[in-house]
């Protein structure tokens, strides 16, 4: 699969004087329908990366192409329409009076015709699974059913990535694992190329890919499973540590011997039935 | 002076008599004892904000009564009455930093004893004392509070609010938006209120991991209601009961659930990491033997 954002040598700095650049040289392709996950410790540089992809902010040196188009101020509303942004705090992206007005608030600003607006909101919040709610007030839904709806709002702009910054880490339990099952269906099933700055162990877990950026350097870019064998170094990256590495390391300090390699719940689930379960 | 907090079937209902008339609380009685530590669990919703908006008489009750060290609020309490209360409890809402104005951290800290008649000597005496309280280095104390990181700034306005001297510290979702060790930090920050200041400490949170490891006291609200209070091993002790309630489980016992429906025996469902690796170190050790 060809790569849908190439970033070469990208470099960022907020003031001209900052001595460390919020990007400092910044190389990473990701491939279509990819999911990539960056992580790192607040201030590290992801969100900056991300406002730098959608052209929010222009990077001093390096260029950005977005499905092959170069990222210039001529390019920057062609390319916008490639991407679509979540962010944090669902309560601040609320502008209609109801949900079905707020899901097409965007396509009202491109100029869409009715019929095809009708059909896209009806689509999206299908996808949502939120078609039930089209006339409720967005203020009195729950946090995970807001996310849900700013989510809609972006997939009726059919775009072909979306990105995430930081979407889950205002919901509730429920809402936190609701919004990230339907990341999953939307790159496994609806085949968008997926974004997602996260301090969220389980959202990252679900990646192809992790990036771990501080001081606005890449310092790694691996599968989840390598990343996460890190241990305790992850909490300086920004992670959390898995829960089964973080119980191995408990265990560890009461003289169990423990495996090595990286486990997945069910593999310590696995190592520990293997251990205590022999008749 | 009996220091606690004592409910009394209070309701709150919001806009009465209007179409709109919502029963936010609902003949709520429960005590939270000094120097406990708190935590308030439940859905967006279930009345976790207007219950806590109570606590300093943000909110005045509909009907009931509560009583805050010794002070009863009720519908009829004036505000006038209010302002000893005010400085009894501390409030910590979500995003506290973004109620710094001032120049400097020592100036930022220092504005809220100030106005309450301390001397300038005074309440920059008791501001550098809050500050090393919440654990912020000397050098940032004469910087811009908008220069420092997203944690930094937070803990500088959380030692303005416990620069009122507040004996109740109320905490809203106050780790949102930190990164994880920030998180841990600023969880661990509160324990030392908790432990060497003698705080009385009430926690509104979702997550679960934080209700185990720290609190001693659990309220369960759903739909203005209460629907438990106890300690965290009673609520957490019935995973059937928190599902129900779309409430969820510390990692620690949804793993140790797992274990046990594959056979491993644990007796009682453990609610931190220590607890569970002790379990288990005990358990592989007399395998070994």
């Amino acid at each position: 699969m060809s790569a849908i954002i190439e970033i070469e040598n990208l470099t960022y700095r907020y003031a001209p004087d900052d001595i460390i650049p919020a990007l400092d040289n910044i190389n990473l392709s990701i491939k279509e329908g990819q999911w990539l996950a960056i992580v790192g410790h607040n201030g590290s540089g992801k969100s900056t990366l991300a406002k730098a992809i959608d052209g929010l902010i222009a990077p001093q040196e390096g260029t950005i192409k977005v499905a092959g188009i170069k990222l210039s101020e001529d390019t920057v509303w062609d390319i916008r329409t490639n991407i679509g942004m979540v962010f944090q705090n669902p309560d601040n992206q609320f502008v209609g009076a109801d949900v079905e007005g707020d899901v097409a608030f965007g396509m009202e600003n491109q100029g869409i015709e009715r019929s095809e607006m009708v059909k896209r909101v009806h689509e999206a919040l299908t996808a949502v699974n939120m078609s039930q709610f089209a006339k409720h007030e967005p203020v009195r839904l729950s946090g995970g059913q807001k996310q849900r709806v700013a989510i809609a709002g972006v997939l009726a702009l059919r775009p072909n990535i979306v990105i995430f910054d930081e979407s889950t880490s205002m919901l509730d339990p429920e809402g936190h694992r609701d919004i990230i099952k339907l990341m999953k269906k939307l790159n496994t099933e609806e085949k968008f190329t997926v974004l997602s700055i996260t301090h969220d162990i389980d959202e990252a877990a679900l990646a192809d890919r992790v990036v771990v950026l501080d001081n606005g350097k890449i310092i790694a870019d691996d599968s989840p499973e390598k990343i996460f064998a890190r241990g305790q170094q992850l909490i300086d990256l920004g992670l959390d540590v898995p829960y089964p590495e973080s119980l191995k390391q408990e265990l560890a300090q009461l003289d169990v011997v423990v495996p090595k390699e990286y486990l997945s719940e069910e593999g310590m689930i696995d190592w520990l039935c293997r251990l205590l379960l022999k008749n | 002076m009996v220091m606690s907090i004592t409910f009394e079937k209070l309701s709150y209902t919001y806009q009465t008599g209007t179409p709109f008339e919502h029963h936010a609380l609902q003949d709520i009685s429960l005590t939270i004892a000094d120097h406990s530590y708190t935590a308030i669990i439940g859905h967006t919703g279930s009345g976790k904000s207007t219950l806590l908006q109570h606590l300093n008489g943000l909110l005045k009750p509909t009907s009931g009564k509560l009583v805050v060290n010794g002070q009863m609020i009720d519908t009829k309490t004036k505000n006038k009455q209010l302002g000893d209360l005010r400085h009894e409890v501390g409030f910590v809402f979500q995003f506290p930093e973004a109620q710094l104005f001032e120049e400097t951290v020592l100036k930022d800290i220092s504005f809220g004893p100030k106005n309450l008649g301390k001397s300038e000597t005074e309440a920059l005496e008791i501001a550098r004392q809050k500050a090393k309280l919440v654990n912020l280095p000397d050098d940032v104390l004469e910087k811009s509070p908008f220069e420092l990181s997203g944690g930094q700034m937070r803990r500088v306005a959380i030692a303005g609010i416990l620069a009122m001297q507040p004996n109740i510290l109320v905490l809203d979702e106050p780790t949102a938006g930190l990164d994880p060790k920030g998180r841990i930090e600023m969880m661990e920050m509160f324990k030392q209120l908790y432990e060497k200041e003698k705080l009385t400490i009430i926690l509104v949170t979702h997550n679960m991991n934080d209700v185990a490891n720290y609190a001693d006291n659990v309220i369960v609200l759903e739909q203005g209601r209460l629907l438990r209070q106890g300690v965290p091993t009673e609520i957490f002790s019935n995973p059937e009961w928190l599902n129900k309630h779309h409430l969820g489980l510390p990692q620690t016992t949804a793993f140790a659930l797992k274990l046990q429906e594959r056979g491993i025996n644990l007796q009682e469902l453990p609610l931190t990491e220590k607890k569970l690796a002790q379990k288990l170190a005990a358990l592989l050790q007399r395998e070994v033997k």
